[in-house]
């Protein structure tokens, strides 16, 4: 009894919070300005009144809702990494550069080890093939943000509130995602429940940050004209190679007896 | 068992990205002051760390040898605490100014969109393996004096020549017209790092 009016407040908090982010992003117009993100949003929405019903009136089609709306929101969910790309990153080309080549690598990399991987192992389960296609792709969408957070920091970006808040609240749900999936996926059944709370709850938590972060409209800073040298990078790079090798030698004729 | 592992650690290490993205300041780094002030670091770093003729007189070797001819043992002792002390300062200055000259590289190198994802590796690297080798130095030194630090790396080509024509290199970076544009009223304020910790 008490595990259901957990499970409950859990749901309906979430429905809240979801509600509350749309109405924000509609009466702020938001919208305008972070579609994908919206989109995302009005999609686990969308699922998440109709399988309340299916899944507290124990209705037999709640696992195909279920997993259309894992699927549908995996999907929107890149709207959120397109929409780092489009305020973070677009105003920067060299960084933007850096984080796509970083995130393609990464992502025919994390592909290459999800479809190969199955096929040297000698236990394989087709009854677990969802939960694993799953895991895989949020690990993609892990291993691209982790890339978008590493340019971010490496080239010191700056960052505004509301980017800030979807990035954290995003990272937070696909981290606790990727996680119970992982555990589900080596443990099996025995760790159903905290694999169907861990997931709700995180993205509940990420609600909330989105709620307050995205209170009003706050745009990423952009680049300084000023900031733009007529200078070609080539030439800034060897010259930074060259000042780098100078030093290097000084220290190490500093170090020679 | 492996494979659960790689995800946990995977999501590990979103959290700990994430944690730092909650901890950075809000404000934009490298601006165009930023800049500014990275390339008047780097003037210093020419000007007062680098010329050869400081570099061999912090870390001359003759020096050492007429104080040990002295027989005052006090005297010894003075004279290596001393000359630790400028030693450690030196690189400890030079290491501040490789972290200068980092930032100024990305500050600059994020704007291109021609940038090389090769170079930029590469570049990586040797700044990591600068500070690294400042980081053994200033341990080297501190453990075991300013004399110690023998057969650390090979001697490299004469460093005298290379620097300066490196340094008039450098000062292409930013023209005085540029530097004046980015700075504007307020950019005289200088990012005087020199020996000073």
């Amino acid at each position: 009894m008490t595990a259901v009016l957990l499970d409950s407040l859990i749901w309906w908090c979430g429905i809240a919070l979801e509600l509350l982010v749309l109405f924000r992003g509609l009466q702020k117009r938001l919208v305008a300005r972070y579609p994908f993100f919206y989109v995302y949003t009005a999609s686990v929405l969308f699922f998440s009144i109709p399988l309340y019903f299916l899944y507290f009136g124990r209705s037999a089609s709640y696992p195909v809702w279920y997993w259309a709306q894992q699927f549908i929101t995996l999907v929107t969910g890149y709207g959120v990494l397109l929409e780092i790309f489009r305020h973070v990153l677009s105003a920067w080309p060299g960084a933007e550069r850096i984080a796509r080549t970083v995130g393609m690598s990464a992502f025919v990399l994390v592909l290459t080890f999800s479809v190969f991987y199955p096929l040297i192992i000698s236990k394989w389960s087709t009854a677990e093939t969802i939960i694993e296609f799953e895991r895989d792709l949020r690990t993609v969408q892990a291993v691209l943000l982790l890339a978008i957070l590493g340019t971010i920091s490496y080239y010191g970006l700056p960052i505004g509130r509301n980017m800030r808040g979807m990035i954290i609240g995003y990272g937070l749900y696909i981290g606790a995602s990727l996680s119970a999936l992982a555990i589900r996926s080596h443990a099996g059944p025995s760790s159903y429940l905290a694999w169907y709370r861990i997931q709700p709850l995180s993205f509940n938590i990420a609600a909330l940050i989105w709620v307050i972060t995205l209170w009003r409209y706050e745009p990423n800073p952009q680049p300084s004209a000023r900031t733009r040298f007529e200078m070609d990078y080539e030439s800034l790079a060897a010259k930074t190679r060259s000042m780098v090798g100078a030093m290097r030698s000084y220290l190490v004729r500093s170090a020679r007896p | 068992m492996i494979q659960l592992a790689l995800f946990l650690s995977l999501a590990a290490l979103l959290f700990l990205a994430l944690i730092v993205l909650a901890a950075r300041s809000p404000r934009a780094e490298g601006g165009a002051q930023a800049l500014v002030e990275a390339r008047q670091a780097l003037s210093h770093l020419q000007a007062e760390l680098l010329p050869s003729d400081l570099v061999a007189r912090v870390f001359a070797r003759e020096d050492l040898e007429y104080v040990l001819a002295q027989p005052s043992h006090r005297a010894h002792e003075m004279f290596l605490a001393e000359r630790k002390k400028i030693a450690i300062l030196w690189v400890r200055g030079i290491r501040r100014q490789v972290i200068n000259l980092t930032r100024f590289h990305l500050g600059a190198a994020r704007h291109y969109s021609s940038l090389s994802f090769r170079i930029e590796a590469a570049l990586a690297l040797d700044f990591a393996f600068l500070l690294f080798v400042c980081r053994a130095l200033q341990v080297l030194i501190h453990i075991r004096g300013p004399y110690s630090a023998f057969g650390m790396v090979d001697a490299t080509a004469s460093a005298a020549t290379r620097i300066s024509s490196i340094s008039e290199q450098a000062l292409a970076f930013m023209n005085p017209a540029q530097m004046s544009a980015v700075s504007g009223p307020t950019g005289s304020s200088g990012g005087a790092l020199g020996m000073r910790s």
